[in-house]
């Protein structure tokens, strides 16, 4: 299987981890990694500038995979969102579609609309399959309970076909298990990390994730496991002033998803970029030897 | 016909604000073959019959075109004005210029224009219409009512009380349905049991009524005032003229409490072999034979301890399914409900919690005859709740789920919300998350008001989720009336859910051939006129299987279905309807392709010897055929005609909606 | 004739409820009409308990065509897009994508751009990107760039300027 990575804005310029570690799994379970030129972010950050200018911005990027008629990898929730949500409106409004691809030809691109997306979930528990992770997995890992954490926007609006059941996700939690790590529910599951609210609440923002750390760590869980960007951004990379908000003294391990794969898979911890998490990681003692 | 008369209708002003009605009168009466044509504002009434009355008597007319609603309207009307006239009743053809031209339109003169297509190209086909009679079928005098709740009973005990037999067929051990379980019925908090189990022994006991429990419909065919119907009486592998019920064999049984138990909604255990309820009828014992020892393994210990317990020698293991054979006039259909499985709607955590239940759980936790003995406690640990919530409208009015009101949930919280202090005591705490509070029944609004003194807490709000830590239940919910979050920490949440369709309503209805709304529910012939009546002559609804009703409504309509139904039984023989398919012998090929098309399975195919060859023609049935024209359309050799509906008849008529000169080719 | 909120004496703009009203049918987003004031919205926002944010009184006022008291108001920056109402309202109404046509509104009747906005629109229109690569670092102590790392070399815009004059249109279009 070969895919185009769509990589958005968060992970190539600041979230090396999770780059790295989908880098260096997906090989192992057969999808080819392919780098198109000429990607730029998708818009949804500005939707609250001007939804147009989101609109154009992700069809524009969808544009660039119909041209090479390749369906797209987007490892960033927020990404997936906003592509999908600009395919469900070009798709459903001929109007729009003419208006957005006249602006599209300036650049010589057009929208068809006949990729697929795929997020690295569904990508994982729907198309590589479950079987192919256990044949994988070399390492036996500590008998861990992560919490999984999957970020508001794979999850929801489930009208613009989410990867994930918007209520009741399990497949995370299924890969997790196909690896060796137990994953029980909890109440905040669903619950946001307050990273939208960054640009201009920084303190609430910082707030909410403190709280969903604190409700984590309170329930005895052993890590986060997560599969976007943002949401490492404030779980891992914010962890220490974000639990200070909330006077919270949490420490939790929280990882990429990918990251854990390439652990359990017996890939060198230094290419998954385990490195650059600065939430204790080392307290779940996922290093050592390949058995 | 060769004297026809044109009768256009104002309808107030529905039609004549739109039309040019008396354009019309003045054009059509130069085309050919038309001898009176005249306007009224309202030819549906009294006065408007007398105009074509005399028509048909002045002006000697033989065939009639009225220009007015949709023939679904007013068709028969017009019929029996016109055989009362004296004229034959299916030369009579409408033109629907209301549903069709003048409330579709905003343009005076384009509608008026159209009007007048629509009344030329009837014109043209009454002149090819034949007149027509009806046959006569006889009439069995026996009903079958099919589901055995507060719908069915009532239904079959008027039946029964008309003096017709009646056939009741319950696909339970006992008959009670839904009424059975709950505890009390608002808004007069009777016993439920005290008032439906007189009913259910009068059932047992009375003489025209046919009891079939534990049995299901199997097939249906024939028509009004003449079905056969296959029914299925499943194996109870207990003899019932022996069983006493004492319930000996229940308790000796080694699967005893090991059996979710259905009737108590899984709140409780039961054995293999089980009585569904203390109040069953028939009281007889009923085995379970996907989870006895004996028919799963052939084995059970040193040998069943069922039989062992039974004096009376009732159980009987070689016991088979017996498919009986019944004839009746007419079908009562009572099917019920269910509750919508409130997993659906995942952030309520039916599916996290034990202690998250719905209300006919929490009504067999009332119950004295349920599985706490009428001792509410929480399920997960049998303890007291100290706080018990309720969430309204689970699944309800809500476009994901189901778009309708349950029309019996806030009543049934309401009334719970009273149980619930009588049993817990006044210091439990209530809360009711509310959307809309609707009273709308007789003493409803009353009631209401008796429990908003109750000292409960009313939030006007849906939360959006139950968070569930443990034991640890709390909600957020934003208040709109205060305009306030609260967090409302529980012991006990009560999922209010939506009525919803039995789940194998799609399945029945095809097999009866009753047709089912958007919500799944089986459609009525008429919302507002003929809400007992199906689209099948000859079958009616009662209940909650028409849709969502409290037992008032369902006892009222069950009367109604039965009265419809006994106006059928009564009489020796019934009118057919002529408008049916008539096959062409000679030029029929004998392909069967309407045989596997008609829906009523009213076509066979004959053979005959024609000059010494084997020759096979189709046939139809004129009681069977309903007239619904598939076989006509489907017809490879065009041997099969629509009567009324002739394909000379028809293509006249697009003859003229085809011409779009304005003499439409009939001058 | 005209409706009036006599605590603000503002009257009901219903032109532009009726615009925000087409452009959530434009873009597939839902109707707003069909509000019940059932709040379940309310009940779960994330943004609800630490900055007040009622999305059901956002409905409420645009249903009552007062835009301009949302538009002046800081509230409507407080959504995180967490998208919950959305996902469980019982009627189908979409709160969040209201707030983003407000906030639209609000950038394009030229009122202040809040927080970081101005600065990230700012990096997409010069490289496409909401930022350019950072330096970031290390639980041992140290700091990494991306080329450190072994990583292919992010492929920017082929064609930076035109870009930019193609996307600047797109920022100040209505929809």
């Amino acid at each position: 299987m070969k895919l185009a990575l769509y990589p958005g804005c968060l992970m190539p310029t600041e979230q090396y981890a999770y780059e790295m570690s989908i880098r260096e799994t997906l090989p192992l379970m057969g999808v080819e990694i392919v780098d198109l030129p000429g990607f730029s972010c998708c818009g949804e950050p500005l939707k609250s500038i001007n939804q147009m200018l989101t609109l154009h911005m992700s069809a524009r990027n969808l544009s660039i995979a119909d041209r090479e008629g390749i369906d797209l990898l987007v490892p960033c929730p927020m990404c997936h969102l906003a592509l999908s949500e600009a395919k469900n409106i070009l798709d459903g409004n001929g109007e729009m579609k003419k208006r957005i691809n006249a602006k599209l030809r300036e650049e010589g691109l057009e929208y068809i609309g006949k990729q697929r997306l795929f997020h690295i979930i569904d990508l994982v528990h729907d198309e590589i399959g479950l079987d192919t992770i256990r044949e994988r997995v070399k390492k036996t890992l500590p008998d861990l309970n992560m919490a999984a954490h999957y970020g508001c926007h794979i999850l929801r609006p489930s009208e613009m076909g989410r990867p994930v059941d918007s209520e009741n996700p399990r497949k995370m939690e299924a890969i997790l298990l196909s690896l060796g790590v137990r994953s029980e529910d909890y109440a905040e599951k669903l619950d946001c990390c307050g990273g939208p609210l960054l640009p201009n609440h920084p303190e609430t923002s910082l707030a909410k994730t403190g709280q969903k750390l604190q409700a984590v760590s309170e329930q005895g869980f052993d890590g986060m496991v997560l599969a976007c960007p943002w949401c490492q951004k404030m779980f891992d990379s914010k962890q220490t002033k974000a639990a200070e908000s909330v006077g919270s003294r949490a420490h939790v391990p929280v990882l990429y998803l990918t990251q854990l794969m390439g652990l359990a898979f017996g890939i060198d911890d230094a290419k998954l970029g385990l490195n650059l998490n600065l939430s204790p990681v080392d307290d779940l003692g996922l290093k050592g030897e390949v058995e | 016909m060769e004297r026809i008369g044109v009768f256009v209708c104002h309808c107030g002003i529905n039609i004549s604000s739109m039309v040019d009605v008396e354009s019309i009168v003045e054009r059509v009466r130069e085309l050919d073959g038309v001898v009176e044509a005249k306007s009224y504002k309202y030819m549906c009434s009294d006065r408007g019959a007398q105009i074509i009355k005399k028509s048909i008597e002045e002006k000697g007319i033989d065939g009639a075109v009225i220009a007015c609603c949709s023939p679904r309207m007013h068709e028969p009307t017009f019929r029996g004005v016109a055989e009362d006239g004296g004229m034959n009743p299916f030369t009579v053809e409408i033109a629907n210029i209301r549903e069709q031209c003048s409330w579709a339109h905003d343009s005076r003169e384009r509608s008026t224009e159209k009007a007048m297509k629509l009344v030329m190209s009837s014109v043209a086909k009454a002149r090819l219409l034949e007149p027509l009679e009806r046959g006569r079928t006889p009439v069995i005098p026996n009903a079958l009512v099919i589901g055995g709740g507060i719908a069915g009973i009532q239904a079959s005990l008027d039946l029964a009380n008309e003096g017709f037999r009646v056939y009741l067929v319950e696909k339970d051990p006992s008959i009670g349905g839904r009424m059975a379980q709950l505890d009390k019925t608002f808004p007069t908090l009777d016993c439920s049991s005290c008032i439906l189990t007189p009913k259910m022994m009068e059932v047992y006991h009375h003489p025209n009524i046919d009891l079939m429990t534990y049995s299901e419909v199997l097939s249906i065919e024939g028509s009004i005032g003449d079905y056969r119907v296959k029914v299925r009486r499943k194996p109870r592998y207990v003899d019932v003229d022996r069983c006493t019920g004492c319930g000996d064999c229940v308790t000796a049984c080694r699967m005893r409490d090991r059996i979710p138990d259905e009737f108590n909604m899984g709140l409780s255990n039961r054995s293999a072999i089980y009585i569904q309820f203390p109040q069953a009828i028939p009281l007889k014992a009923v085995m379970d034979s996907e989870t006895c020892l004996f028919h799963r393994f052939g084995k059970c210990g040193d040998g069943p301890l069922c039989v062992e317990a039974c004096e009376a020698e009732a159980i009987d293991f070689e016991q088979k399914e017996e498919v009986a054979e019944l004839n009746v006039g007419a079908i009562v259909v009572a099917t019920g409900y269910d509750l919508l499985d409130p997993a659906s709607l995942h952030e309520y955590g039916y599916s996290r919690s034990k202690n998250v239940i719905t209300t006919l759980e929490l009504e067999r936790l009332i119950s004295s005859s349920g599985p706490t003995k009428g001792e509410v406690r929480l399920p997960s640990s049998g303890e007291r709740p100290r706080s018990v919530t309720m969430i309204m409208c689970v699944g309800s009015r809500d476009e994901t789920q189901c778009s309708w009101c349950c029309r019996i949930g806030c009543m049934t919280a309401l009334k719970q919300v009273i149980l619930l202090r009588e049993n817990l005591g006044e210091e439990v705490e209530i809360n009711i998350l509310y959307t809309d509070i609707r009273s709308f029944g007789k003493g409803y609004e009353e009631f209401y008001r008796n429990v908003r003194a109750e000292n409960t807490n009313f939030f006007r709000g849906r939360p959006s989720e139950v968070r569930i830590r443990n034991e640890d239940i709390r909600i957020d919910i934003f208040d709109t009336i205060t305009n306030k979050l609260f967090e409302i920490r529980t012991d006990m949440v009560v999922l209010v859910p939506a009525v919803v369709p039995r789940a194998d309503s799609g399945e029945f209805a095809r097999m009866m051939n009753l047709s089912r709304s958007g919500d799944g529910f089986l459609l009525e012939a008429h919302l507002k006129l003929k809400p007992m009546d199906t689209f099948v002559n000859g079958i009616f609804i009662a209940g909650c299987c028409q849709g969502p009703k409290d037992i008032t409504d369902t006892v009222a309509q069950a009367s109604g279905a039965a009265s419809r139904a006994a106006g059928i039984l009564s009489k020796k023989e019934l009118e057919n309807d002529p408008l049916i398919a008539v096959v062409d012998a000679d030029l029929c090929s004998g392909c069967r392709i309407c045989i596997s098309l008609c829906p009523y399975s009213a076509i066979e195919p004959v053979v005959e010897t024609m000059a010494g060859e084997e020759v096979v023609h189709a046939e139809i049935n004129e009681v069977l055929c309903q007239g619904c024209g598939a076989c006509v359309a489907a017809c490879p050799s065009g041997a099969i005609n629509q009567m009324g509906f002739k394909d000379n008849q028809i293509l006249a008529m697009i003859g003229v909606l085809n011409d779009c000169s304005d003499a439409g080719g009939l001058k | 004739m005209s409706i009036t909120d006599m605590t603000s004496m503002a009257e009901a703009q219903s032109d532009l409820r009726s615009e925000i009203n087409k452009r959530l049918e434009r873009l597939i987003l839902g109707v707003s009409d069909y509000c019940y004031q059932c709040a379940k919205c309310t009940s779960g926002c994330e943004s609800h308990k630490l900055l007040e944010l009622e999305p059901h009184q956002i409905v409420a006022l645009l249903k009552r065509g007062l835009i301009d008291e949302m538009v002046n108001s800081e509230i409507i920056w407080t959504c995180m897009s967490c998208f919950k109402c959305k996902e469980r309202c019982p009627q189908k109404v979409p709160p969040v994508d209201i707030l983003f046509a407000l906030k639209n509104l609000t950038v394009l009747t030229g009122k202040q751009v809040p927080g970081d906005y101005t600065q990230m629109l700012q990096s997409v229109m010069s490289i496409g990107y909401i930022q350019d690569r950072q330096t970031v670092p290390t639980r041992s102590g140290d700091t990494v760039k991306r080329e450190d790392l072994g990583l292919p070399v992010l492929s920017g815009l082929q064609d930076p300027n035109g870009f930019q004059n193609i996307i600047t249109a797109s920022a100040v279009e209505k929809i």
